[in-house]
């Protein structure tokens, strides 16, 4: 028996040990970014430090000095996502509330084909897609990266996972005897008590957007709408060549809001994510 | 009786108006505009363009760019995956025994799933800062005594695919990890309890119960994973220079597309080929995975209800 005992000991600790090694993996290099973002370039020439130094307000000069905006890509990130966001919860509930609460012909089909498009990769549409925008002259333009959200096939179908879980059909009729229309008792019922789920949705469409590059890069063409991830892009040209503090500052401003948004809401995150339902 | 049934269903399709309309019009027109564009010459730069046939796609095939471009992405892909379900599996198989009995699971699973959420963009350009000649990699390395001079880290293949490779799992190992973990929490306790009794040990329960009851779950991973990663463009494309240096060995499928896309003429034409031919090849797989990992014998079954969505995707594909 003590010899079981001892095994499972040496196993626990084989085990934390790989824990704790996986962790470093993962937090060293972030930690590496926001302390470097606070030292001067002679300081990070000098060698590896693990404590922040006090240099952020002047790494922040210097990045502004050479031309790139980084508050104006900060705002236009935020509209962008904001914006994303409103938009893929909105339709997303509406579409799937239509899917859980009504019947009617298709309705089996029309489930089971947006699981096949949630599979079907950007690749596959992004050229087209150029190029229908530039006729309809929407390159260069926040729309051409916001509606398509309108038929996000992900998010509908955590959007009808979700309001599954929930039991409705009562309040469903409930409100009905009460007169209310089929789109008010969506709005004025479903949509408040749906809160829960349309924050893990909207947490997801938010960094979705907020880490969008491909898609942004390809439409987005002048430099005043560029959004984080491009301003990132043109941090690695000759301008920073030598001014390091100033481009681990950039990439820390994209990163760490999104840290401390996870900070606030792991837990939805998590359990969006365990729901097996969002795309990436 | 009738009409209200009537009524119900036509209020049923005005909730889904926005989605199939929202879809007609920015989702299936632009993946139709490909296709066509795939049997064209067309460019950016003129209005005029002519229909060719195959000759696209005959064209990719015969061009060695093309073929090293889907040798890298798969070579990227498949090494990054392996590690990661198999960390996955280990991780979940720790965090759910009782004889270990890790503390503060969530913590640690919160923790390994943060690398998802940062912005790939800025994870590249990070790692490009790290392993630059004046980074600090090379400054530890040197200093430590490993290296005698810097390296120029970025100008190696070798460095620079592992580099690509370790970025993707240690993005997408904690997202792996709960996805599996879900799996694994829904098969019934009996099941292991019975095994038990029978005197099986740890590995025969893992081979016997748990590999196989998590088949659902493991296809699922492997397709997304496929899909993800056959579209592996942002960290790549900023880890280094855009067009997959060193020696165009992390040149990927996307990267070659968006470099026809973005030429001085704006090859759509072909770009548009390299982005058909992907998804087919793609497809392909992913059918592939389905029919060889399917369920051969109807034995076992009935994963709970949180694995349902997965049973729902076979069906469909």
């Amino acid at each position: 028996m003590s010899s079981y005992r001892l095994s499972t000991y040496v196993l626990r600790v084989l085990s934390y040990l790989l824990l704790f090694f996986l962790l470093i993996l993962i937090i060293v290099p972030i930690w590496i970014l926001i302390v470097n973002s606070t030292r001067s370039t002679t300081e990070i020439q000098q060698g590896i430090s693990l404590i922040p130094s006090s240099h952020l307000i002047e790494n922040y000069r210097l990045l502004l000095s050479k031309g790139l905006n980084l508050p104006r890509g900060f705002g236009n990130s935020i509209f962008l996502a904001v914006a994303s966001t409103a938009v893929t919860v909105y339709f997303s509930l509406l579409t799937a509330y239509g899917l859980v609460v009504y019947d009617f012909p298709g309705r089996k089909l029309f489930s089971n084909f947006i699981i096949v498009l949630v599979m079907i990769p950007m690749q596959l549409s992004i050229v087209g897609f150029y190029r229908f925008m530039s006729m309809l002259g929407l390159t260069d333009n926040y729309a051409a990266l916001i509606l398509p959200l309108i038929a996000n096939a992900g998010a509908v179908f955590f959007g009808k996972q979700y309001l599954e879980s929930m039991l409705i059909q009562d309040l469903i009729d409930a409100a009905r005897i009460d007169g209310a229309s089929e789109l008010g008792i969506f709005h004025m019922i479903i949509m408040p008590l749906a809160v829960p789920g349309a924050a893990t949705m909207g947490i997801f469409a938010f960094v979705t957007s907020w880490n969008n590059f491909f898609n942004a890069f390809i439409i987005i063409t002048s430099i005043e709408k560029y959004t984080l991830p491009m301003l990132v892009q043109t941090l690695r040209g000759d301008v920073y060549r030598t001014e390091y503090g100033a481009i681990y500052l950039g990439l820390a401003a994209t990163i760490v809001p999104i840290i401390i948004i996870y900070a606030i809401f792991s837990r939805y995150i998590v359990s969006g994510i365990a729901m097996g339902a969002v795309k990436e | 009786m009738n009409f209200a049934k009537l009524k119900k269903a036509s209020t049923g399709y005005f909730f889904l108006a926005p989605f199939i309309i929202g879809f007609l019009v920015f989702g299936l027109y632009p993946v139709v505009n490909t296709l066509t564009l795939s049997f064209t010459d067309a460019t950016l730069m003129s209005g005029k363009s002519h229909f060719i046939g195959l000759g696209n796609f005959q064209r990719l095939f015969a061009d060695e760019v093309f073929m090293r471009a889907v040798r890298n992405t798969w070579l990227l892909w498949i090494l990054n995956f392996l590690p990661q379900i198999g960390v996955a599996l280990l991780l979940s198989v720790m965090f759910t025994n009782v004889r270990l009995k890790i503390k503060a699971v969530g913590v640690w699973r919160a923790l390994f799933f943060l690398p998802n959420l940062l912005m790939p963009a800025a994870v590249a350009a990070l790692f490009n800062a790290l392993f630059a000649y004046y980074g600090p990699v090379n400054q530890l390395l040197v200093r430590a005594g490993f290296l005698s001079e810097a390296m120029r880290f970025l100008e190696s293949v070798g460095v620079t695919r592992g580099l690509v490779i370790f970025i993707q799992w240690w993005t997408w190992f904690g997202q792996t990890i709960i996805i599996v973990m879900a799996g694994m929490t829904s098969i019934p306790i009996q099941l292991y309890e019975a095994a038990m009794v029978d005197g099986a040990n740890g590995w025969q329960m893992f081979r016997r119960i748990t590999l196989p009851l998590l088949r659902p779950i493991l296809i699922y991973v492997f397709v997304t994973s496929l899909v993800g990663g056959m579209q592996m463009f942002d960290i790549p494309f900023l880890l280094t220079d855009g067009r997959g240096s060193p020696q165009s060995s992390i040149q990927t499928n996307n990267i070659l597309m968006y470099m026809k896309f973005a030429s001085s003429k704006g090859h759509i034409g072909a770009a548009s080929s390299v982005g058909v031919l992907i998804f087919i090849m793609t497809s392909l797989c992913a059918l592939g995975i389905f029919y060889f990992l399917r369920d051969r014998d109807n034995v076992e079954k009935k994963p709970a209800k949180k694995l349902t969505s997965v049973k729902n995707m076979e069906k469909a594909a």
